[in-house]
């Protein structure tokens, strides 16, 4: 027997792409109540490099994941100040899904989030070094070990450096030894820290004894 | 032997608690977020959880409020974070976790929770533990 095909008529872009494309129409769109009109709004934004700080303020109070995910390609693409800054205040929300969305995004501007790393990792809130350190694990930048070196060496928290020691486990060379040796030094009754450096030292091998 | 499912995206923290669990006599998978672990328990089942919160993809509170709506045998969760605040503590068991413990977490905590969840110790000894910890004669 032939599948009939469904007569459900379905939305097209058009519909929720109603509203002209200048960028006065598409920040109108983004406070549009139906969802569609503001991801499409989010995403026809890409090509208005003034439109970071709206879509930071969107993110603040967007509720649909839908178009939140596309407000934080839009910014990615972006990667002006304004939306790495917006990106980075995001590490700072509740939302874990919103928090883990930004560390994916900021992985991906290397260039943008490189002279803030340092600031991120001192800053007063532990969990925002640890995602500092999460958002360093793909980040294709040439001090990422020197930064992950830095931490182990010099910050208190444990969990900030646990989680550091657990990339360097993977990105690290014979140059992080000592200050995995230290670490181990500093951390001498906890056992995950023992743990992961041994790992991470026997990973690097030679040179690390 | 009892099945464990240890989700975690760093593969030290994977490594770490396997290599406390294994010893103990329990047979662990690994899966490197919610979906993957979402995908292992379409196939398999497991008598326990052990869930980071942070993970990209699908975070732990995600997974575990997945796993509540199923209609299947529902097994215990831990859930691991770094994160010490209240709110998270409340969200994990919102979520449907039955206990929230911070990292880095000590071998013989884990496996005593473990213990406690699976019902291998007795009522008596169980919360003569739990006060223990919660005194700080146990860490």
């Amino acid at each position: 027997m032939a599948l009939k095909k469904s007569l459900t008529p379905t939305a097209t872009p058009v519909d929720e792409r109603r509203i002209p494309r200048d960028l006065a129409g598409l920040l109108t769109a983004l406070n549009d109540p139906n969802p569609l009109v503001r991801r499409w709004s989010a995403r026809d934004l890409i090509q208005y490099p003034t439109a970071a700080a709206a879509l930071i303020e969107q993110l603040d109070h967007e509720t649909d994941p839908s178009v939140n995910e596309v407000i934080l390609t839009t910014l990615t693409h972006l990667g002006d100040d304004i939306a790495v800054s917006g990106l980075i205040n995001c590490l700072r929300s509740e939302n874990v899904w919103l928090r883990n969305q930004a560390i994916e995004a900021l992985k991906q501007m290397p260039n943008a989030i490189a002279p803030l790393m340092e600031r991120l990792l001192n800053d007063p809130e532990s969990d925002v070094r640890i995602f500092a350190v999460n958002v360093l694990e793909s980040l294709r930048h040439p001090h990422v070990e020197d930064w992950l070196i830095k931490v182990i060496a010099s910050d208190a928290h444990i969990n900030v450096c646990a989680t550091a020691v657990d990339l360097l486990g993977e990105v690290g060379s014979s140059r992080a030894c000592s200050a995995l040796h230290e670490l181990k030094a500093r951390f001498p009754n906890e056992p995950f820290i023992q743990f992961a450096t041994d790992l991470a030292l026997k990973r690097i091998g030679t040179g690390c004894h | 032997m009892k099945r464990i499912l240890v989700v975690d995206d760093a593969a030290t923290v994977r490594r770490y608690h396997r290599s406390i669990l294994e010893p103990a006599g329990y047979m662990i998978e690994e899966a490197v977020n919610g979906i993957e672990a979402l995908e292992k328990v379409a196939y398999e089942s497991f008598d326990l959880y052990l869930v980071d919160i942070n993970m990209p993809k699908l975070d732990g509170y995600g997974l575990l409020r997945e796993l509540r709506t199923r209609d299947m045998p529902q097994a215990p969760a831990i859930m691991v974070s770094t994160e010490a605040a209240g709110r998270d503590r409340l969200l994990a068991y919102q979520a449907g976790a039955n206990l929230y413990i911070i990292k880095p977490v000590k071998p013989d905590y884990l496996l005593d929770c473990t213990a406690i969840l699976l019902g291998r110790l007795s009522q008596y000894k169980s919360l003569t533990m739990i006060a223990n910890y919660s005194l700080g004669i146990l860490h």
